[in-house]
C-alpha cells in the first residue's frame, strides 16, 4: 500500500563454517578484532551444571576497572603511553556515552586512540578526523583516529605535542571509562594502578549467572548444513531460537494463539536439560579466546550433545565493532557473533551488525 | 583423518523475516494489573486507530510479557515495523489513564535483546 | 512543468431502485469515501486522502461518478471503495455498492472510456428488451452513438495531458 512504510534499514549476517583444526580458519582473528565485549552466554545442551574446567576459565578472567571522570590526555603521558597504552593489551572505552549523542573515546590494543565526538567538539579540537559514515547530508559527527603507535607520535614530536595541547587546553575531554589489561609476565599494572589511582575508581569482576533449562525443544543441527534445508534450520530461524533460549521466551505455541505464534524451528527435539550460561562486563578478546580453547575440549569425553553454542555480544556504543570499521547506533547498535562448536570441531560462526555497521570481516 | 570441513561463507543482507521490539509500557498513576492479552489489545487499538481496519490486521507476536514491569517482547515483520513502531509511539491512554509506550530495543536479531550495553549497571 | 499528478476514478454507483440514484449529491459521496478510508485505512489513509481528494462530477440518472486523488496512493481509495455500502442523503439511507470501472490520469481519457463503456452497455441492453418500443429506443440510441464514433475516430487515442487544474 506504502512502500517509504515497508522499508527497513539493513543488517548484515555473515555465516561461516570451518574447522577448528584447519590452518586457514581466521576464528581467532575474528574473536581478537572484537574488541569490547559487553556480554557472552553460552548455551550447552543435555547439560546440567557448569564443568568445572570452564568455570576454572572464568575465573581466569581479567578484572575490570571503572574510573570517573579521566581526562583524556592522562593515557597519553609518557610513562602511561609506553607501559600501558601501547603494550598491546589495553583496552580502554567511555562508559554511559552514547554513541549517537555524546563524545565516545575508545582505546584500542593496537595503539589507536579512536573519538568519535560531535562537530562542535571536533572543530575546537583541530586534530585531523574523518566525517562520520553514517551521517546525513549535513555532517554532525567526526571520527577521530590518531596511531599512537606512529612515529610522530612518540613523547616530544611536534603531532604529540599538538594532541597533547588540543586534549588538554583547547577541549579537555574527560568521561567515565571501562578499563581492562590483560597482564603479561613482565608487566603486572603497576603503571595502570599510579594512574587509577589519583582517581576514583573501582576494580569489578566479571559476573557469572547459570540457569538450567528445562523440556525444552532445540533445534537440529548438521554441521556440514550451513544453509538450512529439511534436515538442519537455517541462520537465523537458530540465531531467533537462541535469542528466545536465552530471554525465556515459551517456544511452544498454537498456531492459533492470539498472543504469539513463536515456534522452535523445524525439525526439533526435546532437550531434557540444558544450561544457560551467562558472563556480562568488560570482557577482552583475549579471555574469549581461551574459554573458546576449553571450549573445543568439551567434546574430548563423550556427550549427549553434537553441538554447543556461545554468542558474544559488543558495546552498542563502542566507535568500532571488528578492528577499525565504524559502528553506528540507528537502531540497534547490535554487533554480536556466535560461535556453534561441533563435535568433530567443525564450526559455524555467525557475526551480525545493524545498519550503522561495516560489513564484518 | 578425516576430511576437513570446507570453508564456506554466506553473505546474508537483509535476510531477517522479523524485527523484534522490547517495548515497555508507561502509565501515568504508577503500576497496575495489566495482562499479556490487554497489553497486545491495546497496541492493536493503536495500529487500528492510525492505519484501520488494514492496520489492525497486521500480524505481530507479543513474544513474551512481564507484568511485574509492562515490558513486552514483540516480534513483527519487516514490512510492518514503522507501522507497529509509529501506531505504539502515538497511543497515549489506556482505559482512560494516560500512558506511553517506550521503545527500549530494536534488532533484526532476537539474541540482541537479551542484553543491553547501555544498561550495563556497576556500583 | 512541475505539476501534481492525479488519478480520477471513474465509478459506477449501483443502487437496487434506480429511482433512488436521483437523491445522489456530491457531499453524500464524499462523506461515503471519506469514512470508508479511515475506517480501512486509519488517521494515516485519511490524511493522505485529503490532499486533493475531491469528487468532480455526479450524473444522478446514470449513476456515474468522478473522483479525483493524488496519483501516489489512489491505491488507498481503491481499496477502500468495497467498504462501502450505502449513501446517505438527507437523513435517508440507500443501500448500494460503488464499482470502480475505470483509473485513469485524466478526465478526459476517463470520458472516453465511459463513452466507450456506455456503447458496449447499450449493446447488451438489446437482446434483454422485452418489447418492440424498447427495442426501438435502444436501436436508435446505438445508431446515434455509432455515428458520433465515426466523427470522433480520427481523433488520436493518445493519452494527453490535458489538465482541468
Amino acid at each position: 500500500m506504502s512502500p517509504e512504510l515497508e522499508r527497513c534499514s539493513r543488517n548484515l549476517l555473515i555465516c561461516e563454517k570451518s574447522n577448528f583444526r584447519d590452518e586457514r580458519a581466521r576464528y581467532d582473528i575474528h574473536v581478537s578484532k572484537h574488541f569490547f565485549n559487553y556480554k557472552l552466554s553460552m548455551v550447552i545442551p543435555e547439560c546440567a551444571s557448569l564443568p568445572a574446567c570452564i568455570a576454572g576459565v572464568i575465573q581466569t578472567f581479567s578484572s575490570y576497572y571503572r574510573v570517573r571522570d579521566l581526562p583524556v590526555y592522562k593515557f597519553l603521558q609518557e610513562d602511561i603511553l609506553q607501559k600501558v597504552v601501547k603494550n598491546g593489551h589495553f583496552y580502554a572505552l567511555s562508559y554511559n556515552t552514547r554513541i549517537d549523542e555524546d563524545n565516545t573515546i575508545a582505546f584500542l590494543p593496537s595503539g589507536h586512540l579512536i573519538m568519535s565526538v560531535n562537530k562542535d567538539t571536533y572543530e575546537q579540537l583541530g586534530l585531523e578526523g574523518k566525517p562520520s559514515q553514517y551521517t546525513h547530508r549535513k555532517v554532525q559527527r567526526y571520527v577521530v583516529n590518531v596511531d599512537l603507535t606512529d612515529k610522530s607520535m612518540t613523547p616530544g614530536a611536534k603531532t604529540y605535542q599538538r594532541l597533547i595541547t588540543s586534549l588538554k587546553e583547547w577541549v579537555p575531554l574527560k568521561s567515565d571509562f571501562l578499563i581492562s589489561m590483560k597482564m603479561t609476565a613482565e608487566d603486572d599494572g603497576g603503571a595502570l594502578q599510579t594512574l587509577l589511582s589519583q582517581y576514583s575508581f573501582e576494580e569489578y569482576r566479571p559476573t557469572l549467572q547459570t540457569h538450567t533449562l528445562k523440556e525444552t525443544p532445540c533445534p537440529s543441527l548438521h554441521s556440514s548444513n550451513l544453509h538450512g534445508d529439511e534436515k538442519s534450520c537455517d541462520a537465523h530461524r537458530f540465531l531467533e531460537w537462541l535469542g528466545a533460549v536465552s530471554m525465556d521466551i515459551s517456544c511452544n505455541n498454537e498456531a492459533s494463539s492470539f498472543l504469539s505464534t513463536y515456534v522452535c524451528p523445524e525439525p526439533w527435539s526435546s532437550m531434557s536439560q540444558g544450561l544457560l550460561c551467562t558472563v556480562t562486563g568488560f570482557l577482552i578478546p583475549e579471555d574469549i579466546h581461551s574459554l573458546l580453547l576449553e571450549l573445543r575440549h568439551y567434546f574430548d569425553q563423550p556427550k549427549f550433545t553434537s553441538w554447543l553454542s556461545i554468542t558474544v555480544h559488543g558495546f552498542a556504543d563502542s566507535p568500532v565493532s571488528w578492528g577499525m570499521t565504524e559502528h553506528g547506533f540507528l537502531k540497534g547498535g547490535e554487533n554480536f557473533y556466535n560461535f556453534v562448536c561441533f563435535e568433530n570441531q567443525d564450526y559455524w560462526l555467525h557475526m551480525a551488525t545493524g545498519s550503522h555497521d561495516g560489513c564484518p570481516p | 583423518m578425516e576430511d576437513l570441513a570446507a570453508f564456506e561463507r554466506l553473505v546474508c543482507k537483509n535476510a531477517s523475516d522479523f524485527h523484534y521490539m522490547k517495548i515497555c509500557l508507561v502509565l501515568e498513576k504508577g503500576r497496575r494489573n495489566v495482562e499479556a492479552a490487554q497489553f497486545k489489545q491495546l497496541m492493536i487499538s493503536g495500529l487500528r486507530q492510525l492505519y484501520g481496519e488494514v492496520g489492525a490486521a497486521l500480524p505481530f507476536d507479543v513474544l513474551k510479557f512481564d507484568p511485574s514491569t509492562l515490558t513486552g517482547m514483540v516480534r513483527v515483520c519487516n514490512s510492518s515495523l514503522v507501522k507497529l513502531w509509529s501506531a505504539i509511539t502515538l497511543i497515549g491512554s489506556y482505559q482512560n489513564e494516560l500512558c506511553a509506550f517506550r521503545v527500549t530495543q530494536v534488532s533484526p536479531f532476537l539474541i540482541a535483546l537479551s542484553g543491553n550495553s547501555r544498561k550495563l549497571e556497576l556500583d | 512543468m512541475v505539476r501534481f499528478k492525479s488519478r480520477y476514478l471513474l465509478c459506477e454507483v449501483c443502487v437496487e431502485n434506480r429511482s433512488s440514484l436521483l437523491l445522489l449529491e456530491e457531499k453524500s459521496i464524499y462523506l461515503a469515501v471519506k469514512a470508508a478510508v479511515a475506517r480501512a485505512h486509519g488517521d494515516y489513509g485519511s490524511a493522505l486522502l485529503i490532499v486533493s481528494y475531491a469528487v468532480k462530477y455526479v450524473n444522478a440518472h446514470t449513476g456515474i461518478v468522478l473522483i479525483r486523488c493524488r496519483k501516489s496512493h489512489y491505491r488507498i481509495i481503491c481499496s477502500a471503495l468495497p467498504f462501502i455500502n450505502s449513501l446517505e442523503n438527507r437523513g435517508q439511507k440507500v443501500p448500494c455498492f460503488l464499482n470502480c470501472l475505470h483509473v485513469g490520469g485524466t478526465i478526459r481519457t476517463c470520458q472516453k472510456f465511459l463513452v466507450k463503456y456506455s456503447t458496449q452497455q447499450l449493446h447488451r441492453m438489446l437482446p434483454q428488451c422485452k418489447n418492440e418500443a424498447e427495442r426501438d429506443e435502444v436501436r436508435s440510441a446505438v445508431l446515434s452513438c455509432s455515428l458520433g464514433k465515426e466523427r470522433d475516430v480520427e481523433e488520436d487515442e493518445m493519452e494527453d495531458d490535458w489538465e482541468d487544474e
